[in-house]
């Protein structure tokens, strides 16, 4: 059966923040791989431009569509503002001049744009995409899949924007089926947006091919004659726990005086972290690298002794996903989705700091468990290729359209 | 009499680990360390009591002095028996009431549960030694019979055993051991002559005094000791549900001498629990086989049937176990945390024996207890089949982690009470 799918995202590599991105290049890799054809809408700052990656050129069950708007997914009202009063009025009329016009604009042309196309189903992608979902389903009268992969609690540690919450609703309430990234996302849908369990599919998000051929340590760099590394890698926001990592850094520094602690990543708390740091008197241990080019970020993931995510709120956690293709051990915070996937790590509360730098000091003192969790927990990975997850994917919308 | 069908002999294992808290490497070297978690193995001791040993042990009591040809054997571990001092006495001397009738016999087995026949034979002979002793004072008879921690089975354990002056030791029929043949008949490992060093250790610790000329092997019937333990509540199952008469008539059938059910004591009301039937089933067995002829008879009156019988060899020149499917090492000894913390465990042997002192040689054994290296098991440990565990932790790697802290506290404080061999005599070291 040849399925058809209008899919509405709203960022996608090389010009993406966060793991959105990755993860719906990774879901449209794995649906064309499953013969899906896919039509994919995306907002872009400079529409006209062809420097646009169009994921695989050769490709020819995939169109794409580029929408002329500033939007990112980890934006605030405020930051939006902060934004478009840097560019021409003249601009500000084509982009909208604050958020809720700029997603009002983006979900009206969006919808234009591909009404020409006939898909099967519509699947979009995280509030910002929704009302285009809603409205291109309408059109088409065709099933509706809203995929969610971070809803406003997660990004807000529970305190959201009511708007922003009132269009994630809308779009759960009118999906016909709901794509959550975990079982703990599922969760929050079910408790804190009132949505029916039974229209909810779990799918996690897949592990690249680019990981599973990531190179692994070299063992000879194990043998720990250099100061143990721990790693952070994410936006440095309230989700992402920088603060509760730097808690956990100096508790390890106590036993470990000699370990260097990378946190990259940038985003709005580097105020807080700094000062943070001079607090704790961590100067000395902590070195904050700023926004890392993925090259960068492999480097890093291959040097560390351990990685931790101590976020407070993940709905999934790619980044624990590429430490482990990369053989570095990881200590999780188990609110996240990752954790569902992730049997070789340890995974402790994010608030319980204590336990997170036992965990990282057992892994820094004890070589056998550092080389089991290196060599064990990458080759599980196999388990969640791309390919896979959408062939889950694809079996839902073969549910829908039935 | 009717000897045309074979006779019954059940086994039950009675065994509870101590768990270990969840330590920390800030615990390391305090004053008032405790490995253990008290409250957790006093809870577990104490629901399981309720559920299992103590209904269990009422029903017992109840067939053996009801049914004449009705006997049964227990092997009990060391550091069960002391959490029954600890955290149900009641539990004992239920124990010890079935004991009082003399159709109950008690097996030996490693004080500790350990997996020290692995690593240290001088350990292993101590320990069960220390094991017969206990045995002796709480049930008045000593262990005629051994048997290994889950059935950890070789040639050359065989041997140590009869060398350690038993009349028999018990072990898993394993398929690819028996190719074909049955498990009820009667076994004898190979005949040959152990190492002079290890003679040497085995005959320092004898609970007998004297050494056996042979030593029998009885070996489990797995598929009818399961039908029971695993699959007698499993409504996939094609036998279910199974009724004692099908069972009887499934044991009648096996042919053989002696069918050897050999099961955990929890498969009563804590594995299979008390809805499922599994009570009942048990008081019927015992009524249908006294109707049909069937004796149930202890290890022990089962091997002096056999001896007037040739006995066939059972040859297994590398370890046997009755876990899991693979019936090896592999759920304690698989993965590289397993094996390091085993490693780890008995390097410190030469030190804690040289320390002396008996708090730390106590901790040091309660760590080789075999629990705490299935609780690190990964076999099954795939991300997305996530195994469901009968482990009190999290984790396999959670289990590791307290394990090694544990054994970091032990290590410092053994190297603080001995003066290291190695330090330089400050006379001949350079300044």
């Amino acid at each position: 059966m040849s399925i058809h799918t209008l899919m509405f995202g709203w960022e996608y590599p090389p010009l993406h923040l966060g793991g959105l991105g990755v993860a719906c290049q990774g879901l449209v890799q794995g649906l064309l791989k499953n013969g899906v054809h896919v039509t994919l809408v995306l907002p872009h700052p400079h529409a006209q431009s062809e420097e646009h990656d169009v994921i695989s050129p050769k490709e020819h069950r995939i169109r794409t569509v580029k929408v002329q708007s500033m939007l990112n997914p980890y934006m605030t009202t405020d930051q939006y503002f902060q934004q478009i009063n840097a560019v021409s009025k003249e601009m500000q009329q084509v982009y909208g001049s604050d958020l809720p016009q700029a997603v009002t604009h983006f979900t009206e042309v969006s919808v234009e744009l591909t009404k020409h196309t006939s898909p099967d189903v519509v699947h979009c992608h995280d509030w910002m995409t929704y009302g285009a979902g809603i409205r291109a389903a309408k059109y088409h009268r065709k099933p509706l899949i809203t995929h969610i992969h971070a809803t406003e609690l997660d990004r807000t540690n529970f305190h959201p924007d009511e708007w922003i919450y009132g269009l994630e609703r809308q779009g759960f309430q009118a999906a016909d089926r709901i794509v959550a990234v975990s079982n703990y996302t599922k969760n929050i849908l079910v408790e804190h947006y009132g949505i029916d369990p039974a229209k909810i599919m779990v799918v996690h998000n897949g592990s690249s091919e680019e990981h599973l051929r990531a190179p692994q340590k070299l063992t000879s760099l194990c043998g720990r004659k250099h100061a143990p590394m721990v790693l952070f890698l994410g936006r440095l926001t309230l989700q992402k726990g920088p603060i509760q990592f730097l808690e956990m850094a100096n508790k390890v520094r106590r036993f470990r005086p000699d370990t260097q602690f990378i946190m990259a990543g940038e985003g709005g708390m580097m105020g807080e972290i700094v000062q943070k740091v001079r607090e704790l008197n961590l100067q000395e241990n902590v070195a904050l690298a700023g926004k890392v080019s993925s090259a960068e970020a492999r480097k890093l993931y291959r040097k560390a002794d351990c990685f931790v995510m101590p976020s407070l709120s993940e709905p999934f956690g790619l980044v624990a996903l590429e430490a482990i293709a990369h053989g570095t051990p990881v200590v999780i915070s188990k609110q996240s989705g990752v954790s569902e996937v992730v049997g070789h790590g340890f995974k402790v509360d994010f608030w319980d700091t204590d336990k997170m730098a036992d965990c990282v000091l057992t892994i820094l003192r004890e070589q056998p468990l550092a080389n089991q969790l290196r060599t064990a927990a990458p080759r599980s990975l196999q388990y969640l290729r791309w390919e896979n997850q959408a062939k889950h994917v694809r079996s839902i919308y073969e549910k829908l359209i039935r | 009499m009717k000897h045309t069908y074979p006779n019954i002999c059940f086994y039950f294992q009675v065994h509870q680990p101590y768990r270990l808290r969840d330590l920390r490497i800030t615990d390391i070297g305090s004053e008032k360390m405790e490995y253990f978690d008290e409250e957790k193995n006093r809870a577990i001791f104490q629901k399981v009591a309720q559920k299992c040993y103590l209904p269990a042990n009422k029903l017992m009591l109840e067939l053996l002095e009801t049914y004449p040809d009705f006997s049964v054997a227990y092997s009990i571990s060391g550091v069960f028996l002391e959490q029954c001092t600890l955290y149900g006495p009641d539990v004992l001397e239920s124990f010890q009431a079935l004991a009082k009738t003399g159709k109950v016999e008690f097996l030996a087995e490693t004080y500790y549960h350990s997996l020290s026949s692995l690593k240290s034979i001088a350990e292993f002979v101590e320990q069960v030694s220390a094991h017969a002793d206990l045995i002796e004072e709480l049930f008045g008879q000593r262990p005629r019979i051994f048997r290994n921690t889950e059935l950890i089975y070789s040639n050359e354990l065989a041997h140590i055993a009869r060398l350690m002056g038993f009349d028999g030791i018990l072990a898993e029929g394993a398929d690819h051991l028996l190719k074909g043949q049955n498990p009820n008949d009667a076994y004898t490992p190979p005949s040959f002559r152990l190492p002079r060093g290890i003679e040497r250790i085995v005959q320092k610790e004898r609970p007998h005094g004297k050494a056996m000329r042979r030593i029998s092997v009885l070996l489990k019937n797995y598929r009818l000791s399961d039908d029971v333990a695993f699959r007698f509540s499993d409504k996939t199952w094609i036998g279910y549900p199974l009724r004692s008469d099908t069972f009887t008539d499934w044991l009648m059938q096996t042919g053989g001498s002696s069918v050897n059910l050999f099961m955990d004591y929890e498969t009563f009301g804590e594995h299979q629990w008390a809805d499922t039937g599994i009570f009942d089933f048990l008081r019927s067995l015992p009524k249908i086989w006294q109707e049909r002829g069937i004796r149930a008879i202890t290890p022990s009156q089962v091997i002096a049937l056999q001896r007037k019988k040739e006995a066939k060899v059972f040859d297994s020149h590398t370890h046997v176990s009755w876990a899991d499917t693979e019936r090896d090492l592999s759920a304690w000894q698989e993965n590289e945390i397993q094996r390091a913390a085993l490693d780890a465990l008995f390097a410190l042997e030469p030190l804690v024996k040289q320390a002396g002192n008996k708090k730390l040689l106590d901790e040091w054994r309660k760590l080789q207890t075999s629990d705490h290296f299935y609780y690190m098991c990964t076999k099954y440990w795939n991300d997305g089949d996530v195994h469901k565990y009968f482990s009190p932790y999290d984790s396999p790697y959670e289990a590791y982690r307290r394990f090694s802290h544990a054994l970091c506290d032990l290590r410092t404080r053994l190297e603080s009470l001995t003066p290291r061999t190695q330090t330089p005599n400050p006379k001949y070291s350079n300044p």
